[in-house]
Order: structure tokens, then C-alpha cells, then sequence
């Protein structure tokens, strides 16, 4: 189980982005050289934070892009994820595990004392 | 016996009813010993086959194998049929890895033969098995040749000379579950995979020489092409990022369709829709795609282990006599006839780490197997043991002609890491006996004997219900993993 704290629900979002890809590889070896973004929408806090986990692990699975940093906006139900890294060189960037998918297994997302906390689970 | 309040019947030493509860269409059945138990009550496995106990259409009991443990929605080492006209389908009831499955080969060598080599043949398999993440395989798919093997499976693989007519005609279902549909994939799901076919994966994921160490079913061995000392390839794989993302993408579907039709279950991970609606029928033809695409992925980790045998030993086919014993999956939902109340009915039987299991007599294995039932394929852990059983009249009767899967875990993966940290688990396989390849440490913490249940103890189960027999055992000498 994967926990995440942020200051605000952006910032807890693009945090959870980060420790995804933090999962796969050390993201320090991973230049800031391509900018890519996407959208979700969601109705909850939860659902928006599945999606857009989903859509995060997609630029990895489908797509061999890792994420150095993350930026998300929120408005309404739309979640915008802008994100800075690069391809997958499997000479630089040793991939700690195999992620099947992100789960709705006890995802959750919380009001804490100083903001906000996530939980999400991947299938490895 | 109790859980949570819940008594628990015993019918007999190795079977456990769990009554119906609440909104429990059936009873749960739990194949376990008395002593194994105790640690199942410990696991929220059982309230997942409670769960399991809600959805529509199910019929008899929602089933628990002896390797059962907790899973997303439905547990690990479940069972469930469900009324083909009534019943829903769920992809928490296959699992994200659609279609792993086991596929063992048999040669005319004996380990003894092979030992003096044995090193460098484990490093040449090491090389030319693509194994671990980011690992991609040696045929270069285009998207239409891609959707040839989503509708043809192991065929395809035969039509580009991957695979002998004998490989095809002893892997379940011939290697081809009929009913898929390459539109029923998505792009994204077809973009995972493409690269990825002939590549064993990582995790629990394996390719080992075993050697039979045991026999216990001398006429059921002789059929199967086993004898004692005999070297053996045990690969255990399945539909890599395909069969992930099929899944993923059909559980959100059908989280869709559970609002919109108001289909109200315990767990959210439990999400399905009933068999006939387009949503099912679209989950039931991607699901076929899928499983097409792991026979296709077993049969070529096959055809390069071959050929690394061949090449390495030096040796013509005829003298190596590598051939296919039985490929079976076990995670899967399948169409069959099996009798509930007296009557012979139409049933999708969902096995999420569990394995089919038919007797003697069953049109749906190979002939010359039909004396003595469908072989069935137990991995346990890469330290101790996997085994060769086969399928029994007694399992139609009581778990629609399923049974185990394998050791299941008993340590998270994190426990595991957290076991051998500062130890050289190599070296420590080495004093078992066992040469080990692996690309990652992590991995391989991961998955140390010590994380695992007894497979002897859960096959003993399966054994003393009768729902399949043991034939024999294997002792891993040499293993892959990525």
C-alpha cells in the first residue's frame, strides 16, 4: 500500500503521480527532456485519483515514458496532469519491478491535520 | 470453526462449508486441511469467497482452493460457475494475468547427463529466454500479425513455425479459446503487448529445469512421457501488459454497467455484467484474445528453450525428445457443461488462480491422455518442489473440475525483502541445490521458498479430496527468473 500526503488535493495528486513512478524506477536518473499531459475526469476525489494513477501508468506501460516531475490542476471534475521526463533506457533507468495496473483495491483519499492523504495499491 | 462470527461446518478432513449469510446466494466450500485452516481464517480470502457468494447467477458454492489467499475482488485459488443464460461474468474473477498458466516439457535426457553442463546451460537459457521488465521478445509483430494472434493462439505460432502440430494438439483448449475478438482489445492493450510476446515477465514468473523426482502413478507417468531422473522445463507464464490491460480496462466498464443496472455487491472489486449483455460479450471476447495471446507467448519461451538445447547441447530433435506434455492456464472463465442439481448444465466456470482439472474420458483432453485424465500443472516455489497430477471424476462432482494452482503465498513481498535482507539468496539456492538466473535481487527476494505455503501440503489436499491425483514430483535444479 502505496501513502501520500500533499498540502492540497493538487499537490497530493502529483505526488501520487511521483511515487507511482517512484515505484518503477530511482527517478533522479530521469532527465526533465519531454513534456507530456493529459485529462481525466472524475466525480470524486477517489475516481479522479484512479484515473489519472491510470493514465500516469500508461505513459510508462504503453508508452515506455517515465516521469521526473509532476504538475496537476484541478477544475471541477476535469484533472489536468502535465509531466517532465523521458523515454525508457533500460542501460540508465534499472526498472525496479513489473506494475500490472493501478488498483481501486482501498484507494483512498482524506482530509489529514496538515491537508490531505492518499492510499493506492498496484498490482505487481 | 469460526470466522468472524461465522461458523464453519467440516464435511469431511478436507472440506469446509461456510453457510449462507446475508445476501449469499450459495454456501462457500473451502478444500483445506484442518491444520491449513487456521491460517486461512486468518486471511480475508474467506470473506472474499463470501463475497464471491453474491453475484448473480452463481451456482452450487463460491469454491476456495487449499492455496487460497487474498486477491482483488474475487480471492486467489477461487472457483466460480455462474448459469451461462443468467449468471454475470467479472475480470476479478480471472485476474490481471489472463490466462497464466504452466506449460511443462519432457525429454529423453535425465539430469545426471545434464549436470556437468548444467551451469552454462542455465546462463545460455538465461540469455536467450527475454526475461524481467522492459524485456521484449524476438518476433517483431506488426498490429495485424498482433490480431492473428489474438484470434488464432498457438496456431499462429505453428503457421510461422514456432510450434509442432503436437505442441498445439497438447495445449488446452488445442492453444485457441474460440469467440475472440482482436476489437474487443483495446489499442493500449494491444500496444502493451506487442513487444512483449515470447518474454517469460518477472515477479513469480519462472522457467526451471526440474527433474521428476518421484513417481507415484506409474501408468498415468508412462502416458504423460515421465520417468525417474528425467530432465524436465517447467515455464510458468501468462498474457503480460495484453492480458493486464484488458482486464483493467473491463473493470472499469463494468464498474459502468454495475451503477447503471444497480447491481449492488459487497466489493466494488467484485465489479461484472451479466453474460449476454454487449459489456459481457465484449469482456468474453477480449478475454479469449487475451488468452490466445499467453498460449502464443508459453509456446515460443517454449520454442527457445528448445533451441537452446539443441544449440547448446549439440543434439537433433529426436535425440532430445523435448516435447510438450500439457500447457494449461490458471486464470481463466470458461464455457462448460457440468451437472448441477441432477441436470447437465451450461456453465461459465470463472478458475482465478485455480486450474482445470477433467478425468478420464473427457472429450476436452488430448486422446492419448483419455485413460488416464488431463495432466494438471502445480508450480510450488523455486526452492523445494512443483508437481504433475491429473484429473478425477470426484472434481466435476465438487469443484466443477478445478483444483489448485500452485503454493499460493503465505509472506507479502515486502516481508519476503525484509527476510533476506544481507543475504545472498544465489548462494543460498546453491547449497539447495539449485542454480539460479535472475535479473533482479528484488525479484528474487520476492520470491524465496520461505514466502510460500507448502506445495506438498496443498496437493496432499487436492489428493486426499479426490479431485485430482498425484502423478509426480519434480525437484527444480535450475531456474530463470526475470
Amino acid at each position: 500500500m502505496v501513502e501520500v500526503r500533499g498540502v492540497d488535493l493538487p499537490d497530493l495528486f502529483s505526488s501520487c503521480v511521483l511515487a507511482l513512478f517512484s515505484l518503477l524506477v530511482d527517478r533522479r536518473t530521469v532527465r526533465e527532456a519531454e513534456v507530456r499531459s493529459a485529462e481525466i475526469a472524475g466525480d470524486t476525489a477517489e475516481e479522479q485519483l484512479f484515473f489519472l494513477l491510470r493514465e500516469a501508468f500508461l505513459l510508462f506501460a504503453a508508452h515506455g515514458y517515465l516521469a521526473r516531475n509532476a504538475h496537476v490542476t484541478i477544475l471541477g471534475k476535469q484533472v489536468t496532469l502535465t509531466v517532465r521526463g523521458e523515454l525508457l533506457d533500460t542501460s540508465r533507468h534499472p526498472v525496479h519491478r513489473e506494475i500490472k495496473a493501478v488498483t481501486a483495491h482501498a484507494m483512498a483519499v482524506e482530509k489529514s491535520p496538515d491537508g490531505f492523504l492518499a492510499r493506492f495499491l498496484v498490482d505487481v | 470453526m469460526q470466522f468472524k462470527g461465522v461458523e464453519i461446518r467440516k464435511l469431511s478432513e478436507t472440506m469446509w462449508e461456510i453457510p449462507r449469510e446475508g445476501g449469499m446466494r450459495v454456501p462457500g466450500l473451502i478444500f483445506a486441511s484442518e491444520a491449513m485452516m487456521g491460517d486461512i481464517l486468518r486471511d480475508e480470502a474467506v470473506r472474499q469467497v463470501m463475497n464471491v457468494g453474491h453475484l448473480p447467477g452463481i451456482l452450487k458454492y463460491s469454491i476456495g482452493m487449499p492455496d487460497i489467499h487474498w486477491g482483488y475482488g474475487f480471492p486467489i485459488g477461487g472457483v466460480a460457475a455462474m448459469d451461462a443464460r443468467e449468471g454475470v461474468v467479472s475480470p476479478g474473477g480471472v485476474g490481471y494475468d489472463i490466462n497464466c498458466g504452466v506449460r511443462l516439457l519432457r525429454s529423453d535426457l535425465t539430469v545426471d547427463a545434464l549436470r556437468p553442463k548444467l551451469r552454462e546451460l542455465v546462463a545460455a537459457l538465461h540469455r536467450e529466454v527475454p526475461s524481467g521488465v522492459g524485456s521484449t521478445g524476438f518476433v517483431r509483430l506488426t498490429a495485424r500479425e498482433e490480431e492473428k494472434v489474438l484470434t488464432e493462439g498457438s496456431r499462429w505460432a505453428a503457421s510461422r513455425g514456432f510450434a509442432s502440430a503436437e505442441d498445439v494438439a497438447f495445449t488446452e483448449s488445442g492453444g485457441r479459446l474460440p469467440g475472440a475478438d482482436p476489437d474487443a482489445v483495446s489499442a493500449v492493450a494491444k500496444k502493451r503487448g506487442r513487444n512483449q510476446l515470447g518474454t517469460l515477465g518477472s515477479g513469480n514468473h519462472f522457467l526451471e529445469i526440474d527433474e521428476v523426482a518421484e513417481v507415484f502413478d506409474d501408468a498415468a507417468a508412462r502416458a504423460f512421457g515421465l520417468f525417474p531422473g528425467q530432465a524436465t522445463v517447467l515455464i510458468h507464464s501468462g498474457s503480460r501488459g495484453l492480458g493486464y490491460q484488458v482486464c483493467d480496462d473491463y473493470l472499469v466498464t463494468m464498474a459502468d454497467y454495475m451503477r447503471k443496472n444497480r447491481i449492488d455487491l459487497p466489493d466494488r472489486q467484485l465489479a461484472c455484467a451479466h453474460i449476454h449483455s454487449p459489456e459481457g460479450k465484449q469482456y468474453l471476447s477480449a478475454l479469449a484474445a487475451a488468452g490466445n495471446y499467453a498460449f502464443t507467448n508459453r509456446q515460443l519461451l517454449a520454442h527457445q528453450a528448445r533451441e537452446t538445447f539443441l544449440r547448446f547441447l549439440g543434439m537433433g530433435p529426436n535425440d532430445l525428445g523435448m516435447r510438450l506434455v500439457y500447457d494449461c492456464g490458471h486464470n481463466n472463465a470458461k464455457f462448460e457443461e457440468h451437472e448441477v442439481d441432477g441436470e447437465k448444465r451450461r456453465v461459465l466456470v470463472h478458475r482465478k488462480g485455480a486450474t482445470r482439472c477433467f478425468p478420464a474420458e473427457s472429450e476436452d483432453i488430448p486422446g492419448a491422455y483419455r485413460h488416464v485424465g488431463q495432466p494438471v500443472l502445480i508450480p510450488g516455489d523455486m526452492g523445494n518442489a512443483s508437481y504433475v497430477l491429473a484429473g478425477s471424476p470426484e472434481a466435476m462432482r465438487l469443484s466443477f473440475g478445478s483444483t489448485c494452482h500452485g503454493a499460493g503465498r503465505r509472506m507479502s513481498r515486502t516481508q519476503a525483502r525484509n527476510s533476506v535482507r544481507g543475504k545472498s539468496i544465489v548462494q543460498e539456492m546453491e547449497r539447495r541445490g539449485v542454480i539460479v538466473a535472475s535479473a533482479s535481487h528484488k525479484t528474487l527476494a520476492e520470491e524465496i521458498p520461505e514466502a510460500y505455503k507448502d506445495v506438498s501440503e496443498v496437493v496432499g489436499v487436492v489428493h486426499d479430496a479426490g479431485i485430482a491425483s498425484r502423478v509426480a514430483k519434480l525437484r527444480p535444479v535450475a531456474v530463470v527468473k526475470g
